[in-house]
């Protein structure tokens, strides 16, 4: 059903983008490269269904977070490429430090014990 | 195909072809690998969809799309498009039209450098309700010099007792023309901060110097007179021929050049009888003035009334002097308002009364179009949903349906802005004096961004209520049970709702109109004080440099002696102000034995009638003596002048005395003769409505002019006649030009019209507001039938059970019918309940009907219910006809 698909998008913008810009960390990759690398890594904890990369990936271009250009692989296709920009560079460290935090806390929240406080 | 869709597929191409490769290294066959690729990527289509969305700079193109779209939904229901475009053209037409009228008359500024300096000076007499008088001229003079708030304080005067009528004859070439006149002074021109588009303007010399017995022989033209009169050629410096006096042409004023919204084409130096000037029971200047810079209205208010409290100390006379505290019928006060508001006068209200009422007609066509759109979103709910699940988004879905609405706002708000266009046009071509300020109404930028806010409205409520509740919400359900399902429940309310909402609002419009169509029957069948039918009237005016008093009374008397022989001519009299629309005059007039409250041996009387045949008068207008006589041919003869009152007069100056045998004495100068001499009174008339049968009769003196032989320049020629004035045009030409070549016919028309006239702002309301009130009922009638239509449609099944367990086809048909009557029986209270909140709105404009009148509310009551039962026929006999084998096979 394309509804799941459309709602777990809009569910995991935030992380799905901070995967993205993590994966281009490296280098340029394009979509296909990108969704086999978020697969392994994250062993179908994310059940992230490839469509929903390409509306991420361009709306990170769109947000000049991220650039693409075509290129021809080594099997002489014409692929495209996306690497991160400046801009993306500075959001992936803010993001990561948010997230961390973000998780910290939520580690610390998660682990006190009820009514420890009174 | 953009670059950018291209870019896109081959992007998606390229995965595919890589996930397929990679898994057919791994051992999978071709197809297996293609559909575990496409499965593991998702709907295609609807990943590109989705994609491609986010990036906004697209919406051009998926616009286009949008339109194509909507052009090919349109031509397949021609018959639903057009009828949504024009409900929604007359609804944005009606407003566009009414908001022209609102803003060039309302909103508009004047066109004078910084209009909001202007401002109104008026006489004020709340005692005897005469209000927006004019000052006398020593007031005007004493006000000139007081006041520190004005820059400049200028006055005019159009008619009444001075120089004109407010229409002067005019010799273009060779043929008589009758122009609108306006005599103002220098210190007018400067305060208005007019500037002649050639030659000048008058100077303080020409236009103070009151003297002698003829103003000086200047004018200037407006710029339309000169084009359309003397064709635009030279004229500055010229001699032109008005009023049969060569006047020296100083000055052509700029196009559209006027004063208080008098359609001026010949302006005049403003000039007072020597005797008027100093007369302060003579009100008869109407004062124009521009604030210094920086000063507020509010602080030249506190500045007049400060004046207001001691005006007879600086004036050095107690004698007619305007104050503060008006409490006898004789005093007056001076009231300042802005030169706009005094233009806009009376017709503020009905103009705001229209505007609200074509809103009402606005709400009533968007619930029409609303219930419209429900009804065909429920029958496009299946082409929703199958488009949702070939992957168009929410978003996408509901502009489309924005687009489908707002092409056909836009069609409607273009029609509509056409049509309010040449409505306000044919409006003004038909009822030119009913509006002020109609020579500068076009439909400018505010108007089309008001028709463009209301198009843009419209297509935004559309556009939402025809995607419903949403495709997405139940979409398998919807899929499975197709548009049959569609929840019946919530959306049948807001139908009712809709409904319910626009039998309201034609109950408020139909209880206004019928109440202005009251007023109207009642100012027509309204008795002025004479009989009215069969009378034909026109007006002549002698020029007035070519002959004395006495000449004018003999062309008169000639003109009337010949008419009077003419078959079918019953009677002939002259009068110089013909009721019921005339000025008033309010001359201080000396009365014998007399003292009023304020210690003065005279009196203001309102109306001063000059009558000459007066052997005829009262018995050729219809008016009753009820006491003493009218006027005899043998009074003539006498020695002893006489006069007659009206009921007022008598009612006013003489409580419980006997009138008969009374003495006044008129001043002779008002109707030119040289001496002021005793009248004895000897008849009283029942009063007759001068200035407006809606107003009070005021003191009125009959004098005949046939004792004294003179006559004043303009004179109203009244026949009693058996013929219509169409047959009588030529003979009276004819017989004036025989008298005076010169002096042309004007106004001839018979009595009946001269009242429609009077009545023709309430009448031009009452219509404009019935034409809404019709079309919102029929809107409503309309709205009823088709939600009933709906519900029989809905329940055909249930009512083809109950038909087929027995139930009486007369039953079904009431139950139907009760609910069209209850639709609109809620309409009706809450439309009543409403009608009797705004009702403060419109009480002013009503006369002789409250606005709570009982007959009235039952008589629109009666119309809507009939109205709705008609809508509710349909349905319900259809209903009753349902077949029950039909509907139970149909399932």
């Amino acid at each position: 059903m394309p509804q799941r698909g459309l709602s777990r998008i809009e569910l995991l913008q935030g992380t799905l983008d901070l995967i993205i810009l993590q994966t281009l960390r490296w280098g340029p990759r394009h979509g296909y490269g990108i969704a086999q690398i978020i697969r392994s890594t994250s062993s179908e904890t994310f059940q992230i269904e490839t469509g929903s990369l390409y509306p991420a990936l361009h709306r990170l271009e769109r947000a000049k977070l991220i650039a693409s250009s075509w290129d021809t692989s080594d099997k002489g296709q014409r692929v495209k490429n996306y690497e991160l920009t400046a801009a993306g560079k500075k959001q992936l460290q803010a993001e990561r430090s948010r997230w961390e935090q973000l998780a910290s806390t939520m580690a610390t929240l998660l682990n006190t014990p009820l009514g420890a406080d009174s | 195909m953009s670059r950018r869709d291209r870019d896109l597929d081959d992007e998606i191409a390229a995965h595919l072809r890589m996930a397929i490769e990679e898994r057919m290294a791994r051992g999978e066959s071709r197809a297996d690998a293609e559909r575990a690729a496409r499965r593991e990527l998702g709907n295609v289509a609807h990943v590109k969809e989705v994609t491609r969305e986010q990036h906004a700079g697209l919406w051009l193109e998926r616009l286009g799309q949008d339109v194509r779209y909507a052009i090919r939904s349109f031509a397949k229901n021609p018959g639903f498009t057009s009828v949504v475009i024009a409900t929604l053209a007359l609804g944005i037409g009606v407003n566009a039209a009414i908001f022209t009228i609102a803003y060039g008359v309302l909103l508009r500024p004047l066109d004078y450098p910084r209009p909001e300096q202007l401002m109104y000076l008026t006489a004020e007499s709340p005692v005897t309700g005469n209000t927006q008088n004019a000052l006398s001229a020593p007031e005007y003079a004493e006000f000139r010099q007081m006041n520190r708030s004005f820059a400049e304080v200028g006055a005019y005067e159009t008619g009444g007792a001075a120089y004109t009528t407010g229409e002067v004859n005019l010799a273009a070439g060779d043929r008589p023309l009758r122009a609108r006149s306006i005599s103002v002074d220098a210190h007018l021109l400067k305060a208005l901060a007019i500037q002649p588009e050639q030659g000048r303007l008058f100077t303080d010399e020409e236009t103070a110097r009151w003297t002698g017995t003829l103003p000086p022989p200047i004018a200037m033209l407006s710029h339309e007179l000169w084009r359309t009169a003397f064709g635009g050629r030279p004229l500055v410096g010229q001699k032109v021929e008005i009023e049969g006096r060569p006047h020296e042409i100083v000055g052509i004023m700029p196009a559209g050049a006027d004063v208080m919204d008098n359609h001026t084409q010949v302006w005049l130096p403003l000039w007072l009888h020597p005797n008027m000037a100093r007369q302060r029971g003579s009100h008869v200047l109407y004062v124009i003035a521009r604030l210094k810079d920086g000063v507020t209205a509010k602080l030249a208010q506190t500045e007049l009334s400060t004046f207001l409290e001691n005006w007879g100390d600086h004036a050095g006379t107690r004698d007619h002097v305007p104050t503060n505290r008006p409490l006898r019928p004789t005093d007056h006060s001076l009231q300042l308002r802005t030169l706009q508001d005094a233009i806009v006068g009376g017709a503020r209200r009905p103009i705001w009364v229209l505007q609200a009422a074509v809103g009402f007609v606005l709400l009533v066509v968007c619930a029409n179009l609303a219930n419209l759109m429900i009804a065909r979103a429920a029958s496009r709910r299946r082409e929703f949903v199958l488009r949702a699940a070939l992957g168009a988004s929410r978003g996408r879905l509901l502009r489309q349906s924005i687009t489908e609405a707002a092409m056909m706002s836009g069609a409607g708000g273009i029609l509509g802005v056409w049509l309010a266009d040449a409505g306000v046009r044919a409006l003004i071509h038909a009822y030119p004096t009913s509006v002020p300020r109609t020579s500068e109404l076009a439909i400018d930028l505010p108007v089309l961004l008001v028709a463009l806010a209301l198009s843009i409205a419209t297509a935004l409520l559309f556009g939402f209520v025809s995607l419903g509740r949403g495709p997405t919400s139940s979409m398998a359900t919807a899929l499975k049970e197709g548009a049959r399902a569609a929840s019946g429940g919530q959306r049948h309310r807001a139908r009712r709702a809709l409904v319910i909402a626009q039998v309201a609002c034609a109950v408020m419009l139909v209880i206004g109109a019928a109440l202005l169509l009251r007023t109207v029957y009642n100012l027509k069948r309204f008795d002025a004080g004479f009989d009215r039918s069969r009378l034909v009237t026109f007006s002549m005016t002698l020029p007035m440099g070519s002959g004395e008093p006495e000449t004018r009374a003999q062309v008169y008397q000639r003109v009337l002696d010949r008419l009077r022989s003419v078959p079918g001519v019953l009677g002939t009299v002259a009068m110089s102000g013909l009721p019921p629309n005339r000025s008033p005059d309010a001359i201080s007039t000396p009365i014998e034995n007399y003292t009023s409250d304020d210690g003065r041996h005279s009196e203001i009387i309102d109306y001063y009638q000059f009558v000459m045949g007066g052997g005829d008068y009262f018995g050729t207008m219809g008016i009753p003596i009820v006491a003493g006589r009218g006027f005899e041919p043998t009074d003539n003869a006498s020695q002893g002048k006489v006069a007659i009152v009206n009921e007022t007069f008598v009612k006013k100056v003489w409580k419980g005395q006997n009138p008969i045998g009374q003495r006044v004495r008129p001043p002779g100068w008002t109707f030119g003769a040289n001496d002021d001499v005793w009248h004895t009174v000897i008849g009283v008339a029942k009063d007759v409505r001068q200035r407006g049968v809606d107003r009070p009769a005021g003191a009125e003196l009959y004098v005949s002019l046939d004792q004294h032989r003179v006559a004043p320049p303009s004179m109203n020629v009244v026949l009693r006649t058996t013929l219509p004035p169409a047959a009588l045009s030529g003979t009276i030409e004819r017989v004036v030009r025989e008298v005076d070549a010169a002096v042309p016919v004007v106004r001839l028309r018979d009595m009946d019209s001269v009242f429609a006239e009077s009545i023709r702002r309430p009448r031009l309301l009452a219509q404009l507001l019935g034409a809404f009130a019709g079309l919102a009922l029929l809107l409503a009638a309309l709205g009823t039938y088709g939600v009933l239509s709906y519900t029989v449609t809905e329940r055909r099944r249930e009512i083809g059970i109950r038909i087929a367990l027995g139930a009486a086809r007369s039953q079904v048909l009431t139950q139907i019918m009760r609910q069209g009557l209850q639709v609109t029986a809620l309409g009706v209270a809450i439309g009543l309940a409403g009608a009797l909140a705004v009702n403060r709105l419109i009480a002013s404009l009503l006369f002789g009907v409250q606005p709570t009148d009982a007959v009235t509310m039952a008589f629109v009551i009666a119309t809507i219910t009939t109205v709705a039962l008609v809508a509710s026929c349909l349905p319900a006999w259809r209903a009753s006809r349902v077949d029950p084998n039909v509907v139970l096979r149909d399932e």
